[in-house]
C-alpha cells in the first residue's frame, strides 16, 4: 500500500491535489443569483398590500391581450415552420451523406467548428445507446451552423444541428418539460424535432423517431446531448 | 398545513453563502461543465433554502450543503454518468471517456496532454467525490461517509482506489513527475 488513508503524512496524490488542482471560484453572476434567491426583496415577504391591484392589472392585461390577439402579427408559427423545413432538409442531407467513421471525427470536428463559427466546448460522443458518427457544416435559412449525426442501436439517425440564430421565438404552447429543460417538440412529415435556444444559437435535434415509444427514446437522447454539449458562437 | 419557510434567517443565509466557492468547485468537478455546475449550485441553494428548517444549528453546514449538492447531482445529472466501476485490479481495459473535450487544433491528441483535472474527470463519481471531499475540502472521513451515505470503511477504500486510479492515469499520460 503506497498510502495510508487518514495517516499523518500526505501521500503523493494528496499533495498533488492540494498543490496543483485548480480551485474554481463561483462566478460573480452565480453569486448574485444565489444571494437573490436567499434574500428575496423585502416586499415579497408581505405581498398582500400589492397583490390585489397587481392581479387586477394582470387580469385587465390578459383581457386586452385576448381582445387584440387576432390583430397581432403571427410571425412565430411561420418562423418555426421555416426553421422546421430547413432542419428537415439538413437532416435528409446528413442521412444521405452516409456514415463517417467515428475515428475521423476528432480531426474533422475542429474544421467543421471553424467553418461554421459554432464552438463546441464539450461534445457528447455517445454511449451504449447512441454514438456520434458524423460532423459536417450545415445551413439553416442561409445561416451557417454545424450538424452532428448520431446513430442509435436500432439504426435510427439523429441529427443535432446548431446554427447562428434565425431569430426564432420558441412558441410557448409547443414547449414540453424534458428533465430540466423546456424545448419545443413537434412532429412533421414523419420526423420529430426538438427545438431550443442555447447561448444565442438555435439548436435542433431531429430524427425519424415519431411513435410514442420512439419519442420517449428521442427525449432521452435529447437529455444526453443537451446535458453534455456546450455550445457558443465563436464570432 | 404548516407554512414552508421560504426566507432564510440571516444566520442561515450568511453561513450558507460562505460555502459557495467550495460548492461550485465540487460541482464543476462533478459535472465537468461550467453552466451545468452553476445550475447545480443554484439548485443546491434552492433546496437548502426549502429544507432550511431541517438544518440543525450547531451541526456542520458545509457537509450538509455538500450532501444536498451530491444528492441533487445524482437526481438530475447522473443520467449522463455511465462510467464503468473501477476493477479491483485498477484501471479497466479499453475504457473510453464518455465526454470528450473538443480538440482545439486539427489532429491534436488531447489525451496525450491530459492534466490533473482531466485525469480526475475520468474517475467514476463515487470515487471522485470522496477523494475531493476528503483530500481537497478537508472533510473528515465520518463527514464524507455521511455525505456519501456509506460506511467509513467504504469511504477509505474508495479514496484509496481513486488515488491508485489517478496515479495510474497520470503515469500513463506522463502528467506526474
Amino acid at each position: 500500500m503506497t498510502n495510508e488513508i487518514g495517516g499523518n503524512e500526505p501521500d503523493d496524490i494528496t499533495r498533488l491535489l492540494r498543490e496543483r488542482l485548480p480551485r474554481h471560484q463561483a462566478p460573480a453572476g452565480l453569486r448574485v443569483s444565489v444571494v437573490e434567491a436567499l434574500d428575496p426583496p423585502k416586499g415579497r415577504r408581505r405581498p398582500s398590500l400589492w397583490l390585489a391591484p397587481a392581479l387586477s392589472a394582470l387580469a385587465t392585461a390578459m383581457v386586452m391581450l385576448l381582445w387584440l390577439a387576432p390583430a397581432l402579427p403571427r410571425s412565430t408559427p411561420d418562423q418555426m415552420e421555416r426553421l422546421s423545413r430547413a432542419v428537415m432538409s439538413e437532416y435528409a442531407r446528413a442521412v444521405f451523406a452516409g456514415e463517417v467513421s467515428p475515428e475521423t471525427l476528432p480531426a474533422a470536428l475542429p474544421r467543421v467548428m471553424r467553418d461554421s463559427g459554432v464552438l463546441l466546448s464539450w461534445v457528447f460522443t455517445g454511449d451504449a445507446d447512441i454514438r456520434l458518427v458524423n460532423a459536417q457544416p450545415a445551413y439553416l435559412e442561409g445561416r451557417p451552423g454545424l450538424a452532428l449525426t448520431y446513430q442509435d442501436r436500432a439504426g435510427h439517425s439523429i441529427s443535432y444541428i446548431v446554427a447562428h440564430g434565425p431569430n426564432v421565438a420558441i412558441p410557448e404552447r409547443e414547449r414540453v418539460q424534458i428533465a430540466r429543460w423546456r424545448p419545443a417538440v413537434r412532429t412533421e412529415e414523419g420526423l420529430s424535432l426538438i427545438v431550443w435556444k442555447q447561448s444565442g444559437l438555435v439548436c435542433v435535434m431531429v430524427s425519424d423517431l415519431v411513435s410514442a415509444d420512439d419519442l420517449g427514446r428521442f427525449k432521452e437522447y435529447f437529455v444526453k446531448v443537451r446535458s453534455a454539449t456546450e455550445v457558443s458562437p465563436s464570432y | 398545513m404548516p407554512p414552508e419557510p421560504v426566507v432564510a434567517d440571516d444566520e442561515f443565509r450568511q453561513q450558507a453563502l460562505r460555502h459557495i466557492d467550495a460548492l461550485y468547485n465540487l460541482a464543476l468537478y462533478l459535472t465537468r461543465n461550467g453552466s451545468e455546475a452553476e445550475d447545480l449550485v443554484q439548485e443546491t441553494y434552492a433546496r437548502a433554502l426549502r429544507f432550511s428548517h431541517r438544518f440543525e444549528p450547531g451541526t456542520y453546514m458545509r457537509a450538509w450543503m455538500f450532501q444536498i449538492l451530491r444528492n441533487t447531482f445524482l437526481t438530475f445529472y447522473r443520467l449522463r454518468e455511465r462510467e464503468p466501476a473501477l476493477s479491483e485490479a485498477g484501471v479497466p481495459d479499453g475504457e473510453a471517456p464518455m465526454f470528450h473535450h473538443a480538440p482545439a487544433e486539427d489532429g491534436e491528441s488531447a489525451g496525450a496532454h491530459m492534466d490533473l483535472e482531466r485525469a480526475l474527470g475520468r474517475i467514476p463519481e463515487e470515487f471522485r467525490t470522496p477523494l475531493l471531499l476528503a483530500e481537497v475540502e478537508g472533510l473528515s472521513l465520518e463527514e464524507v461517509a455521511r455525505i456519501m451515505d456509506c460506511p467509513v470503511g467504504t469511504v477509505k477504500s474508495r479514496i484509496f482506489r481513486a488515488k491508485e486510479r489517478l496515479r495510474a492515469l497520470l503515469k500513463d499520460y506522463g502528467g506526474q513527475d
